[in-house]
């Protein structure tokens, strides 16, 4: 049997960039999904007011706003060393991968520990006092349980390329973390919003 | 360039790619395996065996109503059979089984050797299998879930349902559902990038499409309700308040699980609409009427299907204009689902059909769909709902349109593509034997179901009283399920004995016209020897010679496993990707997983040791073979 042959691939390239990239595809689909589930958990705050002459409920005073701001804007700002260190790679310095990143994970730690300050001491209701301290505290635990996550994930990074593992074929990955770091500190600021703002502004 | 050169099969490099794509043998590297085939497989097999336990469930049940105030099961057995009967089917056989069909066909179809991530793919239904496993085990322990498929609280709260029961239900339900949302990402990336040189998405074949679809619908329909289930959990465990009466709302729940529980209808229902087009077409021998049309409806489904939760919700006591809202658009879902039909119908008009079991199971599905759709006319309007929810006249709705909308089709299904995973035809005899029985038990079991729901007989009712005028109509339902399982059981006879026996079938036994037909049957592990470009909707019946003129790519590595990446929209080629091999990583974080969230049973505290566990899983999974490579 004889064929045509039209097409070299040996050719192409053996690594793909952003959109090209079926793990751009993938990291955007985990993105939309756990979107959906930030879409769902504001919904729900929003119904469960609803059915509330007051809302937080009588007995629980409005969140304090200082705190929680601070922390967002460190939240935002360990964005900044991200997306420095992805666009030093696509210029083809890797040398930034390997301490950058460590700048954001430190504000992100900083990030969880006014969290963790705040809901310790700053709050006066727990998860099962009423139905705005449950859905306050499972959006809570759900980023914060995020941010820990991306942290891992970044260390994995940092360590892989300290031994000098990613070559600019190997930019995805970075790029992707990239893209996840984004998304954990961006979805905050609906969460945010929902929680300090919403609770304040229709009280 | 090599253009119009030409190239002969080489045997080394076949043997070279049999080496590279092999899965390890052995029981423990069978918990490794990663190929899309084989996993598909797994997936379809797995769900059958589940539709075999929902169905015996099934039986159970019209046992006990074959006569009133019948003793043979105790209300809370009934109550744990007929709420594992839905859970099974829902969860447990139409979304994976689908998947499944989907995973093994569809990088077949694109003409591409494995799916884009082949691991996670694995990890997925290891995540099924233990939910699977975990749920069965505490039916045998008389521990199952109790308060239906869709478990409304404040029934299936703490204090109404205390007990393990409800527990299993929400920590499996909230995990399983990682499986499905997986693969649904999977399948996006594998479309998006992995078809053939020339398949833009207008040449894609139907199935693709409603492939496409349904992964989307998973998308967007899964998460809310693996958010609501975990909420459902910390309601009973931790003592939250999002369903309860005292500050939360139960009927948050309600909009929560149906708005997963519609669209999760289409999930199961427009992967089916696909095979419905593939058989057609591949029965008529012709190319399809309206393809565009066709797709332009799969996708005005996907869209509506998220608009209609609130029809199962008209008895909740919504405002008056909501409920206008929902039923107008409820009717409104009627019009792409017809578009499709005069489609087909207009397709099949004319050409001399060839009626093999296949196409046969497609007709049955327009009979029965047909009634399912008019009887879901009825109950989108709502003072015609009002009298009919909760009695068996909705039994018989759902039950026609998805046995008939989704079983049916999915039956054609097996018959057409049986060939393609064994190698060998089902027997046609015996297949339209079992048609017959299986249509006619089907009518006769769930028809008068219209008429008993209509004089107000309950559902989920474990018994009724004598004297009510419903003893002969459940008598004879009974006997009617009998015959319906007796024509499944056929086919499963059939499935089994055709393993062996069947007739050799051919690389394309239907002369259909995709790309899953020009590779030999079974596929090889690296399912395509050449990657061939395609120039149309109907690669296999183009031009003179079909498939056989058009050019391959070359330079696709075979001392590795690469795919070949092509642009969304045009497909064309734009690198190459190494996949990753065989993993133990993905079995491994699917127990991490499950230890997560069914550990939350045991102690709240659990779930920071599943976290940690999954982190290790994760770290292994995408850890690098080779350090320190780079120059």
């Amino acid at each position: 049997m004889t064929l045509h042959a039209d097409i070299d691939a040996s050719k192409l390239p053996d690594y793909s960039y952003d959109f090209r990239s079926p793990l751009w595809w993938g990291i955007v689909g985990l993105m939309t999904v756990e979107g959906t589930v930030v879409a769902t958990l504001i919904a729900s705050f929003f119904y469960l007011q609803g059915n509330h002459t007051a809302w937080p409920p009588a007995g629980t005073s409005p969140p304090e706003l200082l705190l929680p701001t601070l922390s967002t804007v460190v939240l935002l700002v360990s964005m900044v060393p991200v997306y420095l260190t992805d666009k030093a790679f696509k210029r083809g310095d890797p040398k930034p991968l390997a301490w950058m990143p460590l700048i954001s994970i430190a504000l992100a730690l900083v990030f969880l520990g006014i969290k963790a300050y705040e809901y310790a001491s700053h709050v006066d209701f727990r998860w099962d006092t009423h139905a705005y301290g449950s859905v306050v505290w499972l959006m809570i635990g759900f980023h914060s349980a995020h941010v820990i996550a991306v942290i891992f994930k970044t260390l994995v990074i940092v360590y892989l390329a300290r031994r000098r593992y990613f070559t600019p074929e190997k930019r995805i990955a970075v790029t992707v973390n990239g893209l996840y770091w984004y998304f954990v500190a961006a979805a905050w600021i609906p969460l945010y919003m929902t929680i300090y703002l919403g609770s304040r502004i229709w009280s | 360039m090599t253009d119009s050169a030409s190239i002969h099969h080489d045997d080394e490099e076949t043997r070279q790619l049999e080496r590279t794509w092999a899965s390890p043998p052995g029981f423990f590297a069978w918990f490794t395996h990663v190929n899309q085939t084989n996993i598909g497989m797994r997936f379809i097999v797995t769900g059958f065996i589940f539709f075999i336990l929902g169905v015996i469930l099934a039986l159970l049940m019209r046992l006990q109503l074959a006569v009133p105030e019948n003793d043979f099961m105790d209300p809370e057995t009934y109550n744990q059979v007929f709420s594992m009967h839905g859970i099974t089917m829902m969860f447990l056989f139409a979304i994976p089984v689908m998947e499944g069909f989907a995973v093994y066909i569809i990088p077949l179809m694109l003409g591409t050797r494995d799916m884009t991530f082949p691991r996670l793919n694995a990890f997925g239904y290891y995540i099924y299998l233990i939910a699977g496993v975990m749920m069965y085990a505490a039916l045998l322990l008389r521990i199952a879930p109790d308060a239906g498929w869709f478990s409304y609280p404040p029934l299936a709260g703490a204090s109404f349902s205390p007990g393990l029961g409800l527990d299993f239900y929400t920590t499996v339900v909230t995990f399983m559902e990682i499986s499905a949302l997986v693969a649904a990402i999977e399948l996006i990336a594998t479309i998006f990038k992995c078809k053939v040189p020339g398949m833009s998405l207008n040449r894609m074949p139907i199935f693709v499409w409603a492939v496409l679809v349904m992964s989307f619908m998973i998308v967007f329909a899964l998460p809310p309700l693996v958010i609501a289930s975990l909420m459902l959990a910390l309601d009973r465990m931790a003592g939250m308040h999002f369903f309860t009466a005292a500050s939360g709302d139960p009927i948050l729940w309600q909009h929560l699980f149906w708005f997963f529980g519609h669209p999760e209808v289409y999930i199961i229902f427009i992967p089916a609409l696909g095979m419905v087009s593939s058989i057609i077409i591949t029965f008529t021998q012709r190319p399809i009427f309206g393809y565009i049309p066709i797709v332009l409806s799969i996708v005005a489904i996907g869209f509506i299907g998220f608009g209609l939760w609130v029809h199962h919700m008209f008895t909740a006591g919504l405002p008056q204009l909501g409920s206008n809202f929902f039923t107008a658009s409820s009717a409104m879902i009627a019009i792409p689902s017809g578009v499709q039909i005069f489609c087909w119908i207009a397709t099949l008009w004319g050409s001399k059909p060839k009626l093999a079991t296949p196409l046969l199971h497609v007709l049955g599905f327009f009979l029965i769909f047909i009634i399912g759709g008019l009887s879901g006319v009825m109950v989108a309007s709502v003072p015609f709902d009002m009298q009919a929810h909760d009695t068996y006249f909705v039994v018989a709705h759902f039950h026609y349109v998805l046995i008939g909308g989704a079983v049916f089709p999915l039956l054609g299904g097996l018959y057409y593509w049986y060939p393609k995973f064994t190698g060998r035809m089902m027997s046609e005899r015996l297949g339209k034997v079992a048609f017959w029985v299986t249509f006619a038990g089907f009518n006769l079991t769930f028809f008068p179901m219209h008429k008993l729901g209509l004089e107000g007989m309950p559902r989920r009712v474990y018994t009724y009283l004598d004297g009510l005028g419903w003893n002969e109509a459940n008598l004879f339902i009974s006997i009617s399920s009998a015959v319906f399982t007796l024509g499944l059981m056929l086919t499963l006879v059939n499935v089994l004995i055709s393993l062996k026996r069947g007739n050799i079938a051919g690389d394309n036994p239907w002369n259909a016209d995709t790309l899953e037909w020009a590779t030999s049957s079974p596929p090889p592990s690296y399912n395509f020897r050449h990657i061939r470009t395609v120039d149309s909707r109907y690669p296999l019946w183009s031009g003179t010679g079909g498939l056989e003129q058009n050019p391959v790519v070359t330079g696709i590595r075979s001392d590795r496993r690469e795919i070949l990446l092509t642009s969304i929209l045009e497909s064309h080629p734009e690198a190459r990707q190494p996949l990753p091999g065989p993993s133990p990583w993905p079995f491994w974080l699917a127990v991490a997983t499950a230890i997560t969230f069914a550990g939350l049973m045991a102690h709240l505290a659990i779930p920071l040791l599943g976290f940690v566990l999954c982190f290790i899983a994760i770290t292994g999974w995408v850890w690098p073979k080779r350090l320190g490579v780079a120059k």
